[in-house]
């Protein structure tokens, strides 16, 4: 207790009276240490979460409702869809028709019969364009041309990966129709049947359940794909607040409507290798951020030891007149803690004050995602806790090396 | 009855062949309440010897009684402990704590042996004060002369009521007026207080105050001047 009380002394006075430009060099490290072990997994796994993020917001919403496996589509599905409006937590819900198709382009000035036709198969979702609005806002991915008209017929949004003219970058890895613009005429078949539509719009995301689909409204797809049972495919959910699904989800059971379909929170429904990816990386962006604390806490170490070494006569002549070892490494084990707390403290305000509201605004655009930063506060208060442990060794080390010398020798400067 | 009673103490540096032997079976004795100086050339082996009275250091050979307590097998913790409850030290370079005022100096081994913080302060103000520095606790070491510095010095070394107090060349660094006024202080713990002090110094003008003189050559004390 003595040890502690001395020791307390003489770190903060030793904190109190360094030098203040010394002082704030090591905490900017340690501040530094703390954002490279936070920053970097953040943002690893912000490129995932920000994918994640634009599913739930662009296509599969809060709760996805599927076909029961035992079926093909979601049974009763106008009766479902009553049962949603009663929901006052639910704000907004599409509901989705889906099938393979053929799209053709470019017929009309295809002279050579015999030549290959321009033609792509693409998947088909048809939609109430008001309720898909509201839903999933996708009027905002149409990136040329306009978005349907709930009153139109004859009209379809293209995927943007669809045409050749977007999809050029990815290779040859998509079937594409070429040089279709909006206005353009396209055929779209389904067994026996085809049907002209006029492009309305192109339609671009991230998420490769838009870029990679068409739209049509759910009238004229039930006719193109004989589907006049009105059982849909998907229904998705928007819920007033998110982390309010699973109460929904229970709800929507009780109410028996998990006999017709199987109903499944974002969470439940995501994909596991998302799951799987963010795991990877938040631990590949941890043994990254490791080697970070390994540098600070060398960097620690070195000024540490440095302040004992010079120190050394002085802790000789403590040691002498009384004061106990203890003390004396507890003195700088204080300091490694303060700098560890300053250090993080002022790096958890960078991150969450600056840095996230900042990536919240700005995303980093990568090819695949709008890339966020991620730091969940229990996963950065481990973090903190693995650099101010690793942080207060690299300050007992140094100290204990120096104050377990001989007193005599420290003092009179011997070997 | 001798406080201090060191018998046959040597004292080897290195080993062999390049031994050096600066001790070579010295036999001391301090009665309570004397005040010794041990005086002679450099490297006779008086700062030597002053060591192994202090516990600053362990002999290569002979026995140590301090205050009724053999010394020789403590461990580095229980030695520690022995300093800070028995004895004082006055270094010759001051020895005080840059980053720590005046006051923090003095009642830092007072915090150490238990001394709560109130009575600490209050102890280690009336040290200060003894040594004429009334009102000089807030100052940091830089901000006092050399003289005054050594000044705290005596006070951390008296404000835990030390049985004996070692002084190793005290004056080394003081000009003559300030090395005058510390050697009056130490003589006068001892003619007021009782206070036993142990001194080495190499001028003979600030031994005059002891009680006697241990003259020391090539590792040996060679003669005892008995002056009170």
């Amino acid at each position: 207790m003595q040890s502690l009380r001395v020791g307390l002394l003489l770190g903060l006075r030793q904190i109190q009276r360094a030098n203040i430009w010394t002082t704030l060099l090591i905490i900017f490290v340690m501040m530094l240490t703390f954002l490279n072990l936070i920053a970097v997994s953040g943002i690893l796994v912000g490129l995932i979460e920000g994918a994640e993020r634009a599913v739930r917001a662009e296509s599969i919403g809060d709760i996805i409702i599927s076909a029961r496996d035992d079926e093909d589509r979601i049974l009763e599905t106008p009766t479902f869809e009553r049962q949603l409006q009663a929901f006052p937590e639910i704000t907004a819900y599409s509901i989705r028709y889906e099938d393979g198709g053929i799209i053709e382009a470019n017929y009309e000035e295809r002279r050579d019969l015999s030549g290959e036709r321009d033609i792509a198969s693409v998947r088909v979702t048809g939609i109430d364009p008001v309720q898909e609005e509201l839903m999933s806002n996708l009027s905002k991915s149409v990136v040329a041309g306009e978005y349907l008209d709930p009153d139109e017929e004859g009209f379809i949004l293209l995927g943007a990966l669809y045409t050749e003219e977007y999809a050029e970058n990815f290779g040859d890895i998509f079937e594409t129709v070429s040089g279709v613009e909006p206005g353009d005429k396209v055929r779209l078949t389904s067994g026996n049947i085809s049907k002209e539509f006029t492009v309305k719009g192109i339609v671009q995301s991230k998420v490769d359940e838009v870029s990679l689909n068409s739209y049509i409204p759910e009238r004229e797809f039930r006719r193109v794909f004989e589907r006049f049972d009105r059982n849909a495919d998907q229904i998705v959910i928007r819920v007033v607040e998110q982390g309010m699904e699973d109460g929904v989800k229970a709800s929507l059971v009780s109410a028996g409507l998990d006999d017709f379909a199987k109903i499944q929170t974002y969470d439940e429904g995501k994909p596991k290798f998302i799951t799987d990816i963010k795991n990877t990386f938040n631990i590949l962006g941890t043994f990254i951020g490791s080697i970070g604390i390994v540098v600070a806490s060398i960097t620690i170490f070195i000024i540490i030891f440095i302040n004992a070494l010079s120190r050394r006569r002085q802790i000789g002549i403590l040691k002498g007149i009384g004061i106990q070892r203890q003390a004396i490494e507890f003195a700088y084990v204080i300091q490694a803690a303060f700098y560890a707390l300053f250090g993080s403290a002022l790096g958890a305000f960078v991150t969450y004050v600056i840095l996230i509201p900042y990536f919240d605004e700005n995303p980093i655009k990568f090819p695949f995602s709008d890339g966020i930063l991620v730091a969940e506060p229990e996963g950065t208060f481990y973090r903190f806790l693995v650099l101010f442990v690793i942080t207060l060794l690299a300050g007992l080390l140094p100290a204990w090396l120096i104050a377990k010398q001989n007193t005599l020798n420290s003092i009179l400067g011997r070997k | 009855m001798a406080i201090i009673e060191a018998k046959n103490i040597h004292r080897r540096f290195g080993e062999e062949p390049l031994v050096t032997h600066v001790l070579k079976g010295v036999d001391v004795s301090v009665e309570e309440g004397e005040f010794v100086a041990i005086m002679g050339k450099s490297g006779a082996g008086k700062s030597t010897l002053m060591y192994q009275l202090s516990v600053l250091d362990e002999p290569s050979e002979g026995s140590i009684t301090i205050n009724g307590v053999t010394v020789d097998t403590m461990s580095e913790t229980e030695r520690t402990e022995f300093r800070l409850n028995t004895l004082g030290y006055v270094f010759q370079d001051y020895a005080l704590v840059p980053d720590l005022n005046a006051e923090e100096n003095v009642l830092m081994p007072l915090l150490m042996s238990g001394v709560d913080w109130d009575e600490s302060i209050r102890i280690a103000r009336e040290a200060i004060d003894s040594v004429g520095l009334e009102g000089k606790y807030p100052n940091l070491p830089g901000m006092l002369s050399g003289g005054e510095q050594q000044r705290v010095a005596v006070a951390r070394a008296i404000a835990g009521k030390p049985k004996i107090l070692f002084a190793d060349e005290p004056t080394a660094n003081l000009d003559s007026v300030s090395g005058k006024q510390i050697i009056e202080l130490i003589t006068s713990l001892n003619r007021d207080y009782q206070q036993t002090v142990v001194m080495v110094t190499h001028e003979r003008e600030y031994a005059l105050g002891c009680d006697r003189i241990f003259h020391m050559e090539d590792g040996v004390i060679v003669d005892v001047e008995q002056l009170r």
